[in-house]
């Protein structure tokens, strides 16, 4: 009983300080990069997880809410001169707006219908931004968008101190958000809406509020983990739409397990690793890492969490001692 | 607008229907028996055209097009067969089957994708033409391949017509796509169902790109534009059956060479994606769909 209501309290510990002195550890910018990737990815990919895992709702344009705040950075920070602690939380802004838009077509429609009408809305706003490329520069993108600033302190030759524990609170910050939202009535409106749609709305659930809710709830974090994103590497380009991003944020959402929060942001730093580490075989990197996604789908269907949560009971049973 | 310009964006209209159509029937087909959506159908369409070219090209095997296309089909319906085997199977019977085959079968994608790359290299290619030259009527010339595509395809889609309306493995595959349950208890083996329609919907796709090698130039992601116009047409002739997508089809190739012709490449695809909306919000099931 101490242990299985002590442990979880030890592990978020462990996890707080561990991704707070990470960096006195890793010492190098190339790794400490990667880090500042997983992070933004890890938000991106677990607020997918409050419209998707918890709701139900099979969103596909929740790349297109990541890519509206990059875009939405580069515009508001290079072109009209937001200065970028303005400009980050305005492409969140965007994002939930975009969010908003998403929701009329997506409260007609249910099932597969909602990926068709997601995809093809983020299908829509590529299109848009390479079409108009006076202002988004086209297949080029936006290159040279301004960097955070901080007074008195040269934030782009740090070793990516500042960029790095701009991530680690991002990170935490969305974690509690995800982690209060889906604990409040709100979030188990949302999840009973998902497992029995017509008995939650007898009981008075409105099915419209909640799916826009949880849409635009959802976008908020991403937004900003995009506009993030902007200022840290500086760049806006198509490239953030593809189908390339959209398999790998997925699959850090279904490897991670769907409907747990803290699943998808360990397999966002898993992947982004072993991505990395299988740089150099090439095509056989995204070829292995295709066949692992397959297998861990079979063996784990509710993904690593359940794995880690299989582990976290059996050390709970032999601690105390049963 | 010269009656030239007509009689191009006619027959751009055609060449545009008939690909999206063969293209559409496979995504349709295995929606309505699988319950899925296969994101793999691209790869799919990019195997066949390099599969075609190598047994075909000069270069390589050099058996000539009509063998490197008939050796070709057997290859396509063992890889549609494997597909099935590892990317549904064994999700079969989970409750988030759906969300679930869309990653595995964008993995099926990334797989065959990149094996592509090692196999064949990044360097474009281009498959022979069905037919070499052009055809000229009254003065105006067009691609003897293109008017090839245009009267070879509504064989393709009679065939495969014939197929689900005539024999009796096509009727056990429409069983099977009206209630799986029934079709299980008239003893229809159902899960060799879904690997013939995933085999089938492989063919098709490979054919697809088959004639698409020889318009464009071949490259390891050469489907995933054609499967974003398959999804299109997928959406506006609705997903329960397979008459709606070839209609939507040809109406979506009509579309794109009137838009283009009218508004310029760039506007084309955005006004394609928002009249798709339209139609999803005014009519939930498609264009032809049923009213559910």
């Amino acid at each position: 009983m101490t242990a299985a209501r002590l442990l979880p309290k030890l592990y978020l510990l462990l996890a707080i300080l561990g991704l707070l002195g990470l960096p006195f550890v890793v010492t190098d910018s190339y790794s400490r990069h990667l880090l500042i990737l997983a992070f933004i990815f890890a938000v991106v990919a677990s607020n997918w997880d409050l419209s998707l895992g918890y709701g139900g709702i099979f969103n596909f344009a929740h790349l297109a809410f990541f890519s509206i705040g990059v875009y939405g950075y580069g515009i508001l920070a290079k072109t009209l001169g937001f200065s970028p602690w303005l400009a980050i939380p305005l492409a969140g802004l965007l994002s939930a707006i975009a969010a908003l838009i998403v929701a009329i077509p997506v409260l007609r429609l249910s099932g597969v219908y909602i990926i068709l009408v997601t995809f093809a809305f983020s299908q829509l706003v590529l299109q848009l931004v390479v079409s108009q490329s006076d202002i988004t520069g086209g297949m080029m993108g936006m290159v040279g968008l301004p960097p955070l600033s901080l007074p008195g302190y040269n934030v782009v030759r740090d070793g990516k101190f500042a960029y790095y524990y701009g991530a680690v609170i991002l990170l935490l910050a969305s974690t509690v958000y995800l982690r209060v939202l889906v604990k409040q009535p709100f979030g188990v409106s949302v999840m009973a809406l998902r497992d029995n749609a017509e008995y939650a709305i007898s009981r008075g659930v409105s099915l419209a509020r909640q799916r826009t809710l949880t849409l635009v709830a959802s976008a908020v974090f991403t937004g900003i983990a995009g506009g993030y994103y902007g200022a840290y590497l500086r760049v806006a380009a198509p490239d953030a739409f593809g189908l390339g991003l959209m398999t790998l944020l997925l699959s850090m959402l279904l490897l991670g397990g769907t409907a747990t929060v803290y699943g998808p942001i360990i397999a966002a730093v898993l992947l982004t690793f072993l991505s990395e580490a299988m740089v150099d075989f090439g095509a056989w990197r995204h070829l292995v890492i295709a066949a692992i996604m397959i297998a861990v789908l079979i063996f784990y269907p509710r993904g690593l969490w359940e794995a880690l949560t299989r582990l976290h009971l059996w050390l709970v049973r032999r601690l105390d001692g049963r | 607008m010269t009656l030239e310009a007509l009689f191009y964006i006619l027959v751009s209209a055609a060449v545009l229907g008939s690909l999206y159509a063969i293209m559409a029937i496979g995504l349709a087909l295995v929606w309505t028996t699988l319950g899925i959506f296969n994101f793999a159908h691209g790869a799919f369409i990019g195997l066949g055209a390099y599969l075609a070219w190598s047994l075909a090209d000069p270069s390589q095997l050099g058996l000539g097009l009509l063998a490197g296309i008939a050796l070709a089909l057997p290859i396509l319906v063992l890889v549609g067969i494997a597909s099935e085997r590892v990317a549904v199977r064994p999700f079969l019977g989970r409750d988030n089957l759906v969300l679930v085959t869309v990653i595995t079968t964008l993995a099926v994608a990334s797989i065959i994708e990149n094996a592509i790359l090692l196999t064949w290299g990044s360097r474009a290619k281009q498959l022979e033409p069905l037919v070499e030259g052009t055809v000229s009527a009254w003065g105006i010339g067009v691609s003897a391949h293109e008017v090839a595509v245009i009267l070879i395809v509504p064989f393709i889609l009679a065939a495969v017509w014939a197929f689900l309306q005539k024999t009796r493995t096509g009727t056990a595959l429409r069983a099977v796509a009206q209630n799986q349950n029934a079709a299980r208890l008239m003893s229809i083996p159902v899960t060799r169902i879904f690997a013939l329609s995933f085999a089938l919907a492989t063919v098709l796709a490979g054919l697809a790109g088959i004639f698409l090698g020889a318009v464009k130039f071949m490259s390891p992601s050469m489907g995933a534009d054609p499967l974003v116009k398959a999804l299109i047409v997928v959406i506006f002739g609705g997903i329960g059956s397979l008459s709606g997508p070839i209609r939507a089809a040809y109406i979506v190739g009509l579309m794109e060479a009137v838009l283009t012709f009218s508004v310029g490449i760039y506007w084309t695809q955005a006004s394609l994606f928002l009249v798709m909306i339209a139609v999803l919000m005014v009519r939930p099931t498609g264009l032809f769909g049923k009213r559910g």
